[in-house]
């Protein structure tokens, strides 16, 4: 109840979030399919190519929150690594993009590891 | 900040709304002149852009503001080409069209009548309803108008913006609590909006320091026009219109303070303590010298506040150093 | 353990330029079209009379109330909400009163709700149509053929489903056919087809699929559900709060909150 109460307090703009969310995801599929063609022309195969893909992805979520969140989230006083400013769950800002990049990724490198090596 | 012909001109003071209706010819000869209807020459042409009607209809009001009747006819011919005669939107807009080219008040009585039997086809037509709403207040008939509105507002009871005028056509005729409801409809509506919040503040102020108010419910007024202020500034930091009402608020209850303060019915809001609403008054105080400082001196990151606004609230600066008194 | 080899396999370059690229373009253009033939389908939102309009926002003017009550003194939170209870249950909202307490009409007689059971089947429809035509094109024309290895490795079950309509018993199952990588297309495109059509379409099967999980607002004033069960609910609904307000010490919440 009392978390009831702050959000009315202190309300978030549903829309905003959406649209930040959104904008996230966007990012993070565009960047999937291009790492899927990277990990194809490179020839990857199996293990090193997922473990190529969850490297660059959250290196992809790092780089996204240095250089738009954190600036602004920790001059108003939260916490590094804390997003709360403009996405609703962490887990979801941190592992979020690596299931919704899968499978564009996948279809990438399937795509450009047959053209490569065909 | 400057005028933008994508933003809504109703709010524009009129030198603004000059500049805005002088790019009328300028934009009107920039774009193609008729909007493709057929389909292949849809396929063929630019694909359109929702600014574009938008552009038009904002340009229609400035024009009518500033006389241009010409730009404005031509701005509803695109957009009559465009949406046709029947479009609700439309219709609205060649009723202002009309309204504002009105020589006498027999035209506008012939102009009512069309929408009536506008209205009498199409019983859910809202655009125009409003503007026969907006054309009675204009012709004088405040309470016809408010009671017509209040016919539409039974049938569509979440519109923020009909809410929004019946309390001000309520205000205007001095209906305070009747006013004063209305107002909070719209915050039913938008919950968040401060402006509706200081809006609100500004009602109970007006309604307590109206004649009348006996000692109960000039307290009850006082309070929750202090706390709807406190409200509104908690939404929007500095926000000029919430400042400027609390200091004024807190000022006239320090001034009063002699009042017996009446025991108030369970369910309204009570007044904070004496020290609380000092504190609060040389909080509104201070904030109110910095934002009028900082505006004047057009510091960056403190523009666009009105100029008016900020005239006001000087003024209101400087009666307060002049008497000296409340503090 | 033996090193198994690595099976290899030659094909045809040329099974590039004539299996996968048109699979790819197509199921690229199908996406696109289906996208526009959705928003070209939409039907203008129906024109209400004055009675149901009445009606649907009387509602949502309730669930407003309920929703941001938190806004108004308690004073005329209360008055609002004895008007609105009284006006809920005596069925004073409703479209026509003398039907309340009676079951709702069968929605398939109100031709109003066959129009909404319509929109339902053209969306279902441009997502079937379409797919099934490309299956069989697919199968018509490019069964048979493998085409490409998968970068990983997968166990013998999947062989059944990525090698459908190729007679090999011992082929290692990451060769895949013409119509896995059909299958591969309709998960991956979604990427693709943010990026050339916008956020919001609705090329893609998946996503819409989704979105039919999710709540309905529209299902609030479909067909079938009766109005007055409706207006009941909500007046309990607003019967049941417990009131408080964000003005409550707000004044304290400021001085704490803002220096000068």
């Amino acid at each position: 109840m009392s978390s009831e109460i702050e959000l009315q307090i202190a309300p978030i703009v549903q829309e905003s979030l959406m649209h930040n969310s959104r904008t996230f995801q966007n990012l993070q599929s565009l960047t999937a399919s291009l790492f899927g063609v990277s990990a194809g022309i490179l020839g990857l195969e199996s293990y090193s190519g997922f473990l190529f893909y969850i490297i660059f992805s959250l290196l992809t979520s790092v780089l996204f929150y240095i250089i738009r969140v954190a600036p602004t989230s920790i001059s108003s006083g939260k916490k590094p690594l804390d997003t709360s400013r403009y996405f609703l769950g962490a887990v979801d800002f941190w592992t979020g993009g690596l299931m919704n990049g899968l499978a564009g990724f996948i279809l990438t490198w399937t795509l450009f590891y047959g053209l490569v090596s065909a | 900040m400057a005028p933008s012909v994508f933003r809504s001109p109703v709010q524009l003071p009129p030198a603004e709304a000059l500049e805005l209706s002088k790019q009328a010819p300028a934009i009107l000869r920039s774009s193609a002149n008729t909007a493709s209807t057929s389909a292949i020459g849809a396929i063929f042409s630019a694909p359109e852009k929702p600014e574009e009607w938008i552009t038009y209809e904002n340009l229609i009001l400035s024009s009518l503001r500033t006389g241009d009747d010409k730009a404005a006819n031509q701005c509803l011919a695109r957009l009559v080409a465009r949406f046709g005669e029947n479009n609700e939107r439309v219709m609205a807009l060649r009723g202002l069209i009309k309204e504002a080219e009105a020589q006498n008040d027999g035209e506008l009585e012939k102009i009512l009548k069309e929408y009536d039997q506008i209205l009498s086809e199409n019983d859910t037509n809202i655009p125009i309803a409003k503007r026969r709403v907006a054309l009675l207040r204009s012709m004088g008939r405040l309470s016809d108008a408010a009671s017509t509105l209040v016919q539409l507002l039974d049938f569509s009871p979440t519109d923020a913006e009909a809410w929004s005028e019946l309390s001000d056509l309520y205000l205007a005729q001095g209906l305070y609590p009747q006013a004063i409801y209305a107002e909070e409809e719209v915050l039913v509506l938008a919950p968040n909006a401060w402006n509706v919040h200081a809006r609100l503040g500004e009602l109970q102020y007006m309604a307590a320091t109206a004649s009348g108010a006996d000692g109960g419910s000039y307290q009850k007024h006082l309070a929750e026009a202090l706390k709807r202020f406190s409200r509104s500034i908690e939404l929007c930091d500095d926000y000029l219109r919430g400042y400027y009402g609390l200091k004024l608020v807190t000022g006239t209850i320090l001034k009063d303070s002699g009042k017996p303060a009446k025991l108030t019915d369970e369910g309204d809001f009570v007044l904070p303590d004496t020290k609380t609403i000092e504190r609060l008054n040389e909080l509104a105080t201070a904030k109110l010298a910095e934002i009028v400082r900082h505006s004047t001196a057009q510091d960056r990151g403190w523009r666009g506040y009105s100029a008016a606004e900020v005239a006001a609230a000087r003024e209101l600066l400087s009666e307060d150093s002049s008497s000296g008194i409340v503090r | 353990m033996a090193q198994v080899p690595v099976q290899t396999i030659h094909r045809d370059p040329q099974l590039f330029y004539w299996i996968l690229f048109p699979i790819t373009i197509v199921m690229v253009l199908t996406g696109i079209l289906r996208h526009y033939a959705t928003v070209l389908m939409a039907s203008a939102p129906k024109k209400l009379d004055q009675k149901t309009m009445r009606e649907q926002r009387g509602l949502v003017h309730g669930i407003n109330v309920r929703g941001n009550f938190h806004t108004l003194s308690k004073r005329s939170f209360n008055a609002r909400r004895d008007a609105l209870i009284t006006a809920y249950e005596s069925g004073a909202y409703l479209k026509d009163p003398e039907n309340q307490g009676q079951p709702p009409p069968n929605p398939l007689s109100d031709p109003g709700s066959m129009e909404g059971m319509m929109g339902m089947m053209k969306n279902q429809m441009a997502m079937i149509i379409p797919n099934t035509l490309i299956m069989s094109w697919i199968n018509a024309f490019f069964s048979g053929y493998v085409i490409m290895k998968l970068p990983f490795p997968l166990t013998i079950k999947f062989k059944s489903m990525l090698q459908a309509g190729v007679a090999t018993k011992d082929m290692d199952p990451r060769w895949m056919s013409s119509i896995s990588w059909y299958f591969l297309c309709i998960f991956g495109l979604q990427s693709v087809f943010n990026f050339i059509l916008g956020n919001d379409n609705a090329a893609n099967q998946m996503a819409q699929q989704m979105g039919q999980m999710g709540p309905q607002t529209a299902q609030m004033f479909g067909p079938g559900v009766d109005p007055n069960k409706q207006f009941l609910a909500e007046a309990e609904n607003l019967a049941v709060i417990d009131h408080y307000s964000v003005l409550d010490n707000v004044e304290d919440r400021l001085l704490k909150s803002i220096r000068v």
